[in-house]
C-alpha cells in the first residue's frame, strides 16, 4: 500500500528534478553555447515536465486517500468508522 | 529577466521545502505548484523564445570554431565579400547568416533549427579535433542546394536595376523555374573567400600572408 512517506518522497523527487532543470534551462540562456542550449531546450524541459508529472501523481495519490490508513491507525480508528 | 526573476522564486520555494520539510497541507501544495509547476514553465517558455532569438545571431553561429572562416569575413568591414556586404546592413546584419541561410517554407524555422541540430551532432562527431579554423576537418558543404528565393526575397527578379543588367537578359525564365542558379555566378568565393570549401585558407589576408600568402 502506498503511503504518506511515498508521497513525500515523490514530491521531494519531483523538488530536485525541478532544480537540476531550472540549473539547466537557466545556464542555457546565461551561457548561450550550442551545447548548452540543446541541454536545456531538450534535457532541462524533459526535466522539468518529468517534475511536474511527478508532482501532479502525488497530488492524485494525495486526493484518492493514499496514505489515510496511517492516520487513521495513528488515532486508533478503522477506515470507515469516521 | 522574467525567466530569471521566475527561476530564483521557484528555486526559493523549493528550497523552503526540501530544507523545512512541512506537511503536505492545502498551502504547501500549492506553493509547490507555483516552485515545481506555474514558475518552471515561465522559465522553460521565456528560456525558449531567448534561446531561439539568440540562435538567430551570427555570434551564435561563431561559437563553433568551424564556422570562424565564414563568420570572421562577413564582421570584417574591410571585406568585399558578398557575405560581407550584407552583414554590414543594418536591418538584419546581425542575423546575416540565418537571414540568408534559413527556410522560409512553412515551418521553415522549425526545419532550420531541426538542421541546427544536424549542425551540432556533425560539429560534436566530426569537426571537434579539427584546427582553430576547422583545418583537417571535412569540406563544409550544406544539405540541399542554395534556393534562389533566398535571393529574391530581397533582390526582385522584376526591379529595372535588376532586369537592365545585361548579364541577366535571357536568364529570367531559367532563374524562375529553378534551372539557373543566383550562386551559379555570384556564389562560391564571391560570398565566402575564406571558407576551405571555396579555396580559402580559412584565416583573413593578413593571416594568410603571414602564412606563406596562402589565398
Amino acid at each position: 500500500m502506498i503511503s504518506t512517506l511515498t508521497l513525500r518522497r515523490l514530491v521531494t523527487i519531483s523538488a530536485i528534478t525541478t532544480l537540476v532543470s531550472l540549473a539547466l534551462m537557466v545556464a542555457g540562456m546565461l551561457f548561450p553555447l550550442p551545447l548548452l542550449l540543446v541541454l536545456s531546450m531538450s534535457l532541462g524541459q524533459l526535466f522539468g515536465t518529468m517534475s511536474l508529472v511527478l508532482y501532479l501523481l502525488a497530488i492524485a495519490l494525495d486526493l484518492q486517500g493514499v496514505g489515510e490508513h496511517e492516520v487513521l491507525a495513528d488515532r486508533g480508528t478503522k477506515p470507515g468508522e469516521g | 529577466m522574467v525567466a530569471l526573476a521566475s527561476a530564483a522564486i521557484s528555486v526559493a520555494i523549493l528550497v523552503w521545502y526540501l530544507v523545512r520539510r512541512p506537511p503536505l497541507e492545502r498551502s504547501t501544495k500549492v506553493l509547490l505548484l507555483f516552485g515545481l509547476g506555474v514558475m518552471p514553465i515561465a522559465v522553460a517558455f521565456a528560456g525558449n523564445v531567448a534561446g531561439f532569438e539568440y540562435t538567430l545571431q551570427r555570434q551564435f553561429c561563431s561559437s563553433c570554431h568551424v564556422m570562424l572562416p565564414y563568420t570572421e569575413d562577413a564582421a570584417d568591414p574591410s571585406s568585399k565579400s558578398l557575405a560581407a556586404i550584407h552583414s554590414r546592413n543594418s536591418s538584419f546584419g546581425g542575423e546575416s547568416c540565418y537571414t540568408c541561410h534559413a527556410d522560409y517554407q512553412l515551418f521553415g524555422a522549425m526545419t532550420t533549427k531541426v538542421n541546427g541540430l544536424r549542425h551540432l551532432f556533425f560539429y560534436v562527431t566530426e569537426y571537434s579535433n579539427t584546427g582553430p579554423y576547422g583545418e583537417g576537418g571535412k569540406p563544409i558543404h550544406m544539405y540541399k542546394p542554395f534556393q534562389n528565393g533566398m535571393c529574391t526575397r530581397c533582390h526582385s527578379m522584376t526591379a529595372p536595376s535588376w532586369r537592365g543588367r545585361e548579364e541577366h537578359a535571357g536568364m529570367l525564365e531559367d532563374l524562375e523555374k529553378g534551372d539557373a542558379k543566383c550562386v551559379d555566378c555570384h556564389g562560391g568565393a564571391d560570398v565566402h573567400p575564406r571558407a576551405f570549401a571555396h579555396g580559402g585558407s580559412g584565416r583573413g589576408p593578413t593571416a594568410s600572408a603571414a602564412q606563406g600568402g596562402k589565398p
